[in-house]
C-alpha cells in the first residue's frame, strides 16, 4: 500500500496548552505508528488559513490521506473537505482535551492513541468511487386522493415529470365524500366547502402530470433514480421507469364488526362519521330508523382507555370531525341538542378557535366522559350511559342520533386482492409497516421515509390526518422523493447518511451465500443472485453497515469503513501493562452516541481518560469479530454505546440497535470461550440529548471493570 | 353509588345563566382545574367544577339543589386559574343570584330585583306607605317647628309598626325560600343515596353553634384567604371587608335594637346624646359599613378583570347599602346643625332606603344570609360518611 498520509496537528482551542504536541509530532513522524509518515505539520487553527497548507499539499500530490487531529468531524467539515483526498479527522478537542484532565500523562496516552488510530484508518482507507448509474428523474404517485394530489402536484411544479396512478375511476378521494372540511381561513371560526374539484383542475392543467384513473400497480422492481413501475389498466399492462415514489393510498374505516360495541350495525340510528358525511352531504339528517327529525344527538368520539379493544391509538382527526358533525347537526335541525362525549379533545393549532366556537352553541353540550353502554329502547332511541364525568357519577341521555367516530385504519394494513405497491423485492411486496399497518419509519427524523429507500408515504396512508394536514403531507413527501432522485443520480446516500458516496463492496469469492446480509439488510437493499450471493442496488442502500455487521466471513467493506480498517483501529492502541490503566474499547454510534460524547466536552464534563472511542456508522454495523478482536489485544472491557432499541426504537436504520441485540448472544459466547466475564461488554442506549448521561456511565462501567480485575489476555500479543 | 342522571337538558336555564355575568362558562373544557385550585373544596365534594358543568348542561335541578355554590366565598383563585378563561367564579356568582329569583316567595319579587325596571314600583311602596303617614300626621304641608327630633317628625310607633309588619312578610318569605332551598338539597343528597341528616338531635344542635362559630369569624373568608401562600387569589381585601360590613351590620342591628329597647322599657327619648354608649356604637358600625362597602364597590369599579363580573343585583345591593348609610349620616348631620327643611326630608328618604335593604333582603344579594347559612348547615355541606371514615 502505498499511502501518502499527511498529519496535521492543531494546536488551537485549548490543544497545545492541554496536550504535549511534540509526543504527537514524534508518534507521526515515525515508529512506533507503524509506518512513518512523510508529511507532519502542526498550526494553532488549521481551521483559518492555515488550511491552505492541507489543501496545497493535496494539490501538489505530496499527500494523499490527511489526518487532521483537531476538533470533531462533526464541526468545520466544510473547511477540511478535500475532494481529492481521504480525510481522517481525529478528534483531539472536545474528546480529549475539553473533557480530560490537562496535563496529565493519561490524557496524553488518550490523544497519542487516537492520533495513531486516525493514522492506521487513513493508511488504509481510499476516496470512494460513486455508483452513479441510474438518475430517472420523474415520480411515481400512487393514489389520487389529496395527498397524491399534492405530491403530484407540488413535483410537477418542482420540474418533474409525474406519474398519477388512481385506482378509481375519478380523483379527489375522501374529499369528495364531506360534506364541509374543518375551517382553514383565520378566524378558523366557519366550516369550509372542501372544493377538491380546484386542486384537480390545477393538477389537470400541467402538463408534466400524467394521470391514469383505474389503474393499478402489477409490480415495482429496481432503486431510486431507476425504478420500474408495471402498471395495469382496463387490461393493458404499461412498464415505466421512474425516479422515486410517493405511496398516498390513503386510509379506508376499520372493520364496522369493531364498533359493535357501539351499537353499530344492530341499531338503526346508530351511524359512523362517514355515514353521517353521507346523510349531511344529501341534507337528510334524520333519524334513519323513521325518518323523523333529530331533536337530540350524540357524537361519540371513542377515544377512552375502554375505547382501547377497536383501535388502541387515536388522533386529532376524530376529535375535529365530531365537532364538525356537531354543528352539521345543528345546522340542519336548529333546534336540536347535540352532546359531544370525549376524553381526549384534540384540536391542535388554530382548531382551537374552532373547538371554542362549537362551545359557543349553546345547544351543543360537551361531556368529558368514558362512554358505559349504549342501547335502544322500545322507541329505536338510543340511549347512551357515560361514566367518570366531571360532575363525579354517570349521566344517561336518550338521543334519536348516535354518531360513531370511524376508525382510520391504512388502505395497506387490509388485505386488498391486488395488492398496492406490489414491490418484488427479496423482503416482500409491500413497505414494512408497524404494528398498526403504517408504514414504518423514524417517526422523529424520517417521519416520510419508509424502509424502502425511494419510496415515500404521505397522507393518511402515513398517520390519520385531516385534509390540510394530508396535503401538507403530500408536498413534503414530494420535496424527499425529489432530494431522493437528485442524491442517487450522484451516488449518494439520501438520508440519514446525506451526500456518502461508499456503498458496500462484497469479496464474493469468499461470500458462504448464507443470505443473512440479504435478510438483515433492513432496507431491502439486497437482493441475492442465482447463485444465493448478495446482489446490491446500491441506491436501495443507506451505508449503515447492518451488512457487514452480519457478515459471518467478513467480506463486505466500504472504502472508508471496514472490519479491517476498525480492526486495525483497534489494534493501533497502546495496552499498557498496569492495572491502574485500564483500557476501554467505546464503539459509538455517529448517529446519536458520538455527538452525545462531542457535547460532553463542549459542556466540559470530565469523564473516564481510559476510554477509547470508534465512531461506528450504526451499532448494526458492528461485526462481533471486532470485539473478540478487542479482548484479545488486551482491552479490559468493550461497551457499545447507540440508540434506544425495542417498539419506539430511536435507532436510525431502524434495526441496527435490535440486531445488536441478538448478536450479543455471540459476544458472550465468544467471551466464554475465552474465558473471560460475560460483564467486561456492555450495552448503553443513549440519545443525542444525553451528554449530561455520559460520565456517569463510563464510570460505572470502569469501576465493573476495575473490580473484575484486568484483561488476563493482556500483553500475550 | 348513585344511579345515572338523566340528562334533560333546560337550555333556557343555560342562556340566563350565560346572562347573569357567566357568558364565558362556554369556554370550560371539564379539566377540573378550578376544583383542584379551590381552597376550600374537599375531594369528596369537590367544586365548582360540577357546577360549571351543570350549567353547560342547563341541569336546573341539580345545580339549585346544591350546597356548593353557596359555600364559595368567591375568592376567584378558580377564576385565575382557569386554563380557558371560562371564570369559574363568575358561574358561581350568577349561579347564586339565579337561586335567589329561583326560590323567591312570592315568586314576582323574585324578578323585581333583577332589572332597573321594577325600580320605581319598590321605592314607590314605601314612599306611598310612609307620605301616607305624614300625610294622616299633617307633616307633608307643615314640617315639625323647633330643634330638629326626628320622631315628632315620623313618630318611631309608625316606624316601628310598618317595619315589623312588612319585615315579618319578609321573613316569612326569606325562611319560605330558604326551607325550598333546604328540602331540595336534602331530596338531591336522598337521590345520590345519602340520608339528609346530621344523626341524633345532640350532632345537629354542635353543628348549629360551630356554623355559627364559623360565620361569626368568617373562618371561611379566611379559609378562602389563607391559601395565598400557595395560590393567588383575586380578593384579599374580600375577608376583612366583609368583616367589617358584617359587623358593622350586626352593629347598626344592635343600635336599632337597644333604642327601641330604650324607648319601650325606659322611656328614655330618642335622640340619644353622641357620647352615649349605643350612640357611638352606632356611628361607629355605620362608618364601617361604609368604609367596607367602598372598598367593594372600589375594587368591582377599578379591576373589573380580578373582580369578576358585577351584574345589576351587584351593583343594587351595594349601592343601597352605601346610600342607606349615607343618608344615615346625613340625617345625623343636619340634625345637629339643626336645618330643618332639608332634615326632614332626607330623614324620609333614608327610611326608603331602610325599607328597601331590610323588607326586600330575600330578593337581594342580602339574602346569602339565609341560603348561604343554610347551605352551610346541610348535611350535604358536611364530608360524607365515607371521607370521614
Amino acid at each position: 500500500m502505498s499511502k501518502k498520509v499527511g498529519v496535521y496537528i492543531c494546536t488551537g482551542c485549548g490543544i497545545g496548552e492541554c496536550l504535549n504536541a511534540e509526543k504527537l509530532t514524534a508518534i507521526a513522524s515515525g515508529p512506533p505508528a507503524s509506518a512513518g509518515t512523510p508529511v507532519v505539520r502542526t498550526s494553532k487553527a488549521f481551521c483559518l488559513e492555515d488550511a491552505r497548507i492541507i489543501a496545497s499539499d493535496i494539490e501538489s500530490g505530496l499527500v494523499d490521506s490527511a489526518v487532521i487531529a483537531a476538533c470533531s468531524p462533526r464541526v468545520n467539515t466544510d473547511i477540511f473537505r478535500f475532494d481529492s483526498a481521504f480525510v481522517e479527522r481525529v478528534n483531539i478537542r472536545e474528546q480529549v482535551v475539553w473533557s480530560h484532565p490537562p496535563n496529565h500523562d493519561e490524557t496524553q496516552a488518550l490523544a497519542n492513541d487516537y492520533l495513531r488510530m486516525g493514522i492506521a484508518r487513513a493508511q488504509r482507507a481510499t476516496v470512494p468511487a460513486p455508483y452513479q448509474e441510474a438518475n430517472e428523474r420523474s415520480l411515481l404517485v400512487v393514489g389520487g386522493g389529496t395527498a397524491g394530489l399534492a405530491a403530484a402536484k407540488g413535483a410537477a411544479e418542482a420540474g418533474l415529470d409525474v406519474l398519477l396512478v388512481e385506482k378509481t375511476g375519478q380523483l379527489g378521494g375522501y374529499a369528495r365524500r364531506l360534506h364541509k372540511r374543518f375551517p382553514q381561513h383565520p378566524p378558523y371560526r366557519e366550516l369550509e366547502a372542501p372544493d377538491i374539484e380546484a386542486t384537480i383542475r390545477s393538477v389537470q392543467s400541467l402538463p408534466n402530470i400524467r394521470t391514469l384513473l383505474n389503474a393499478e400497480i402489477e409490480s415495482i422492481s429496481g432503486q431510486p433514480g431507476r425504478f420500474s413501475a408495471v402498471i395495469r389498466r382496463e387490461g393493458a399492462r404499461e412498464q415505466m421507469t421512474v425516479g422515486a415514489i410517493v405511496s398516498a393510498t390513503g386510509w379506508v374505516p376499520a372493520d364496522p364488526q369493531t364498533l359493535a360495541a357501539y351499537g353499530l350495525g344492530k341499531y338503526p340510528n346508530v351511524v359512523t362519521s362517514m355515514t353521517l358525511e353521507e346523510m349531511a352531504l344529501k341534507r337528510s339528517l334524520v333519524r334513519p330508523s323513521d325518518g323523523r327529525p333529530v331533536k337530540r344527538a350524540a357524537v361519540v368520539l371513542c377515544d377512552g382507555p375502554a375505547d382501547n379493544a377497536h383501535l388502541p391509538y387515536g388522533g386529532n382527526v376524530s376529535s375535529m370531525v365530531a365537532l364538525k358533525q356537531a354543528l352539521y347537526i345543528r345546522e340542519q335541525n336548529p333546534d336540536a341538542t347535540v352532546y359531544v362525549l370525549y376524553r381526549n379533545m384534540q384540536t391542535p393549532g388554530p382548531y382551537e378557535y374552532f373547538y371554542k366556537r362549537a362551545q359557543e352553541d349553546p345547544g351543543i353540550l360537551f361531556m368529558h366522559c368514558d362512554i358505559q353502554s349504549i342501547t335502544e329502547n322500545a322507541n329505536h332511541d338510543i340511549v347512551v350511559e357515560a361514566a367518570h364525568t366531571v360532575v363525579g357519577g354517570s349521566v344517561r341521555a336518550d338521543v334519536d342520533l348516535l354518531v360513531i367516530s370511524e376508525d382510520m385504519v391504512p388502505a395497506t394494513s387490509v388485505a386488498q386482492p391486488s395488492g398496492t405497491l406490489n414491490l418484488t423485492y427479496l423482503q416482500g411486496k409491500d413497505l414494512p409497516a408497524t404494528q398498526f399497518g403504517f408504514a414504518d419509519s423514524h417517526f422523529i427524523c424520517f417521519p416520510y421515509e419508509t424502509r424502502r429507500t425511494g419510496i415515500y408515504s404521505a397522507g393518511s396512508a402515513r398517520q390519520a390526518m385531516d385534509l390540510a394536514a394530508s396535503a401538507t403531507d403530500g408536498a413534503a413527501a414530494a420535496l424527499k422523493a425529489i432530494q431522493s432522485i437528485e442524491e442517487s443520480s450522484a451516488g449518494a446516500a439520501v438520508h440519514p447518511r446525506s451526500g456518502d458516496l461508499t456503498y458496500p463492496k462484497f469479496f464474493m469469492q469468499k461470500c458462504t451465500s448464507c443470505g443473512r446480509c440479504s435478510q438483515e439488510c433492513p432496507f431491502g437493499a439486497l437482493e441475492v443472485d442465482e447463485k444465493s450471493r448478495p446482489a446490491l442496488d446500491p441506491n436501495r442502500c443507506r451505508r449503515c453497515g447492518i451488512c457487514m455487521g452480519a457478515c459471518p466471513v467478513q467480506i463486505i467493506s466500504f472504502e472508508d469503513y471496514s472490519v479491517d480498517i476498525l480492526a486495525a483501529m483497534i489494534k493501533a492502541v497502546e495496552i499498557p501493562d498496569d492495572a491502574d490503566k485500564p483500557r476501554i474499547l467505546l464503539l459509538a454510534c455517529e448517529n446519536d452516541a458520538y455527538p452525545a460524547l462531542d457535547m460532553a466536552g463542549i459542556m466540559r464534563l470530565q469523564y473516564a481518560a481510559s476510554v477509547r472511542v470508534i465512531p461506528v456508522r450504526c451499532m448494526g454495523s458492528v461485526n462481533s469479530i471486532l470485539i473478540a478482536d478487542a479482548v484479545s489485544r488486551g482491552f479490559d472491557g468493550v461497551a457499545l454505546m447507540g440508540c434506544k432499541s425495542g417498539e419506539d426504537y430511536q435507532c436510525h436504520f431502524i434495526r441496527g440497535s435490535e440486531l445488536l441485540a441478538t448478536r450479543m448472544q455471540n459476544v458472550r459466547e465468544t467471551l466464554d470461550r475465552l474465558a473471560l466475564e460475560a460483564e467486561r461488554v456492555s450495552v448503553m442506549e443513549v440519545a443525542i440529548s444525553d451528554a449530561h448521561r455520559i460520565p456517569a456511565l463510563l464510570e460505572e462501567f470502569t469501576q465493573t471493570i476495575k473490580r473484575i480485575g484486568p484483561n488476563p489476555m493482556k500483553g500475550f500479543e | 353509588m348513585a344511579s345515572a342522571i338523566a340528562i334533560q337538558p333546560d337550555l333556557e336555564f343555560k342562556k340566563q345563566i350565560l346572562g347573569l355575568g357567566a357568558h364565558d362558562l362556554t369556554a370550560c373544557y371539564q379539566c377540573g382545574t378550578c376544583s383542584v385550585v379551590c381552597p376550600i373544596s374537599t375531594s369528596d365534594n369537590p367544586f365548582p367544577r360540577k357546577e360549571m358543568v351543570w350549567a353547560q348542561w342547563g341541569l336546573k335541578d341539580l345545580a339549585m339543589a346544591n350546597a356548593s355554590i353557596w359555600q364559595c366565598h368567591q375568592c376567584s383563585t378558580c377564576t385565575t386559574y382557569c386554563p380557558r378563561e371560562a371564570k369559574p367564579s363568575d358561574v358561581m356568582a350568577a349561579l347564586r343570584d339565579y337561586s335567589i329569583s329561583h326560590y323567591a316567595v312570592p315568586q314576582f319579587m323574585g324578578q323585581a330585583l333583577t332589572h332597573p325596571k321594577y325600580l320605581p314600583l319598590l321605592f314607590g311602596i314605601p314612599a306611598v306607605i310612609f307620605a301616607a303617614i305624614l300625610g294622616w300626621l299633617g307633616h307633608l304641608t307643615a314640617l315639625p317647628e323647633g330643634t330638629v327630633v326626628f320622631s315628632k317628625f315620623l313618630p318611631i310607633l309608625y316606624i316601628e309598626i310598618t317595619f315589623m309588619a312588612f319585615i315579618t312578610l319578609s321573613v316569612l318569605g326569606a325562611l319560605t325560600g330558604g326551607a325550598r332551598y333546604w328540602n331540595a338539597m336534602s331530596a338531591h343528597m336522598k337521590a345520590n343515596g345519602r340520608q339528609p341528616t346530621c344523626g341524633e338531635p345532640r350532632r345537629t344542635k354542635l353543628r348549629l353553634l360551630s356554623t355559627l362559630w364559623t360565620i361569626l369569624k368568617h373562618q371561611k373568608f379566611r379559609d378562602c384567604k389563607e391559601d395565598t401562600a400557595k395560590r393567588v387569589t383575586h380578593k384579599e381585601h374580600l375577608h376583612r371587608a366583609h368583616l367589617w360590613v358584617f359587623y358593622g351590620f350586626l352593629g347598626l342591628v344592635v343600635t336599632t335594637t337597644s333604642v327601641g329597647i330604650g324607648i319601650y322599657a325606659f322611656g328614655y327619648l330618642t335622640p340619644w346624646p353622641l357620647w352615649h354608649p349605643v350612640k357611638i356604637l352606632g356611628n361607629v358600625s355605620g362608618l364601617a359599613v361604609i368604609g367596607a362597602v367602598t372598598v367593594f364597590g372600589y375594587r368591582r369599579a377599578a379591576d373589573k378583570e380580578k373582580a369578576g363580573k358585577s351584574t345589576y343585583s351587584d351593583w343594587l345591593f351595594l349601592s343601597i347599602l352605601i346610600l342607606t348609610t349615607a343618608t344615615g349620616y346625613l340625617c345625623e348631620l343636619l340634625r345637629l346643625s339643626g336645618v330643618r327643611q332639608i332634615a326632614y326630608p332626607t330623614y324620609y328618604v333614608h327610611m326608603l332606603f331602610v325599607f328597601f335593604l331590610l323588607v326586600y333582603f330575600p330578593y337581594s344579594k342580602l339574602a346569602h344570609v339565609v341560603y348561604r347559612t343554610a347551605a352551610m348547615l346541610h348535611p350535604s355541606s358536611a364530608a360524607s360518611p365515607t371521607a370521614q371514615s
